[in-house]
């Protein structure tokens, strides 16, 4: 594996490692019947920082960060989700 | 003479892309190799036989090596392919060389190892061939206690399983609820209620740091919840995928860890396709690469591959990933992502949620099932759900990731019809109650512009 790959690959278990642990803790707050996750110390920079700021992001910004990073899939056409009118409230 | 095709691999992938590919073009030579004795099993009926729901392993046997030699292919079992050669067009299996036009590699998953001292002792399961699954299984019946260490899926069906048995389970995870990389804690509340239940001691939060042992055979898991005592660790952490031979031949591989393909299945180089576990493929909604999918999503690729490789053209498109288990006594289920997942992601959703009933409500064995929905705000099209009950959840989840793929919005599954039949159906579909009830929210948020 390319230096490249490798590092685009620990970029990716990381980052997902970090939003996860932060996703569940907001998630799962008051929940009954779950407990604190395990926590390891390290990891600071990507917890006080990386997750902050990822979360500041609007959507689309993101994904077109891992669209440039290659991060998304190439080769691939998804099939048309066919979007309808815009949404509007009903009628009350 | 006619090309030839190898297939490396006997798994669901590696079995189906063989067959296939012959059916489509029977002149097509298609040679399969397995490291394994046995092909054409269900390893995903393992726990269910360990927790006795199916009684023996010979069950989950679907088809023989001899009817797969019938129908014109030719099995090498118990054969490991050690070497690829591109340029020569050849593969090296006990130290013969065979030469082929077209390759597909299935060669699977590996499971990913505790990274803690005591890792290697005896006592140590990991649940993956039929045959060590059934020396396991005798093992079994001296034992007391086990540890099940990972809350994936696997681990939920194992602890389920084993506690069924009778023997006491630690299921032990380092994640506040079970299955907490794909589950949302609403739904997971259910299962750990159905685990305990079934004698299974939950060890959620904790750590383990160390197998112990008295000299080469496991005595104890040492976690950051004590030392538990044990007859045996079932190691249930993540598949990884199995690559070695993929990297050997400078496949492009991903940032899971997977074989990079495109959607006809075709890796970075040409005449070689790849298949099942080993690769990865787009999430519909993200196009992100994801992996380790279910079996029915290896067959599929498999499917793909030999069409292509038999000089059809077949698209496979990126997916929805429809789920469901069993854990314990209940039924869990969804597609694409849940509130967890989305949260993580940063994607943003509604949420649409009700409860209705799998069949008339007199009807005896109706069971009450639970829908969760997720919108995109703007439009509100349908990008991920949960559900949680009795019956009825596999088919719901199925449905909605195909509806999903289509685009379908709440307003969709708040109008869609449904059958009526009190054994089977009642009046009112849980999907389309959980839809209406979240456009019912969602009109007291904002005000009506019409």
């Amino acid at each position: 594996m390319s230096s490249a790959a490798h590092m685009k690959r620990r970029l990716r278990e990381r980052s997902e490692h970090y939003l996860m642990q932060a996703a569940m803790r907001d998630v799962g707050k008051d929940a009954p019947s779950t407990v604190k996750a395990y926590r390891d110390r390290d990891g600071l920079l990507w917890r006080l920082l990386f997750v902050p700021v990822y979360r500041r992001l609007p959507w689309a910004l993101k994904q077109r960060a891992m669209r440039s990073l290659r991060m998304t899939a190439s080769g691939w056409r998804a099939p048309e989700r066919r979007p309808r009118e815009p949404w509007r409230p009903p009628p009350l | 003479m006619s090309e030839r095709l190898i297939v490396i691999g006997g798994g669901g992938a590696g079995t189906a892309a063989a067959t296939i590919a012959k059916r489509v073009n029977p002149d097509l030579r298609v040679t399969l190799f397995t490291e394994f004795p046995d092909i054409a099993y269900s390893p995903c009926g393992i726990p269910f036989v360990h927790g006795r729901e199916i009684p023996k392993f010979e069950d989950l046997f679907l088809s023989t090596v001899e009817r797969y030699v019938e129908d014109g292919l030719d099995m090498r079992m118990e054969t490991t392919v050690t070497e690829i050669d591109l340029d020569r067009g050849t593969v090296t299996a006990r130290n013969t060389h065979e030469g082929f036009d077209k390759l597909i590699l299935c060669t699977g998953f590996v499971w990913e190892k505790p990274n803690v001292p005591g890792a290697n002792l005896e006592g140590l399961h990991y649940v993956k061939d039929i045959r060590a699954a059934m020396e396991f299984d005798k093992l079994l019946d001296g034992m007391k206690r086990v540890v099940v260490h990972g809350a994936t899926p696997l681990g939920v069906e194992m602890a389920g399983n084993l506690g069924h048995r009778g023997l006491q389970v630690e299921f032990v995870d380092e994640g506040p609820w079970v299955l907490s990389e794909v589950l949302d804690p609403d739904v997971a509340e259910p299962v750990h209620e159905s685990l305990e239940k079934r004698g299974v001691t939950l060890r959620l939060g904790t750590k383990v740091n160390e197998f112990l042992g008295d000299g080469t055979r496991l005595r104890a898991v040492s976690t950051t919840a004590g030392d538990l005592e044990c007859d045996a660790v079932i190691v249930c952490l993540h598949k990884l995928s199995n690559t070695a031979l993929a990297e050997s031949i400078g496949l492009e591989i991903g940032s899971t860890g997977g074989v990079v393909v495109d959607d006809h299945m075709r890796t970075s180089k040409p005449d070689v396709w790849a298949a099942g576990d080993v690769i990865e493929v787009p999430h519909g909604l993200s196009m992100l690469p994801i992996r380790a999918l279910t079996g029915s999503h290896a067959y599929a690729q498999g499917r793909t591959a030999a069409f292509n490789a038999a000089g059809r053209d077949h698209v496979y498109d990126p997916v929805w990933v429809p789920w469901g288990l069993v854990a314990g006594d209940y039924t869990i289920g969804g597609f694409s992502i849940g509130e967890t997942l989305a949260t993580a992601m940063g994607i943003p959703y509604v949420l649409a949620k009700g409860v209705g009933v799998s069949r008339a409500r007199y009807f005896p064995g109706a069971t009450r099932t639970h829908v969760k929905l997720l919108a995109e705000p703007d439009t509100l099209r349908v990008i991920g759900g949960q559900i949680h009950g009795g019956e009825g959840v596999k088919e719901r989840a199925d449905f909605l990731a195909f509806a999903a793929k289509r685009g379908a919005t709440l307003e969709d599954l708040a109008w869609m019809e449904n059958i009526y039949s009190p054994p089977i159906g009642a009046l009112f579909e849980p999907v389309a109650i959980a839809a209406q009830n979240g456009l019912a929210e969602l009109r007291t948020r904002q005000p009506a512009t019409v």
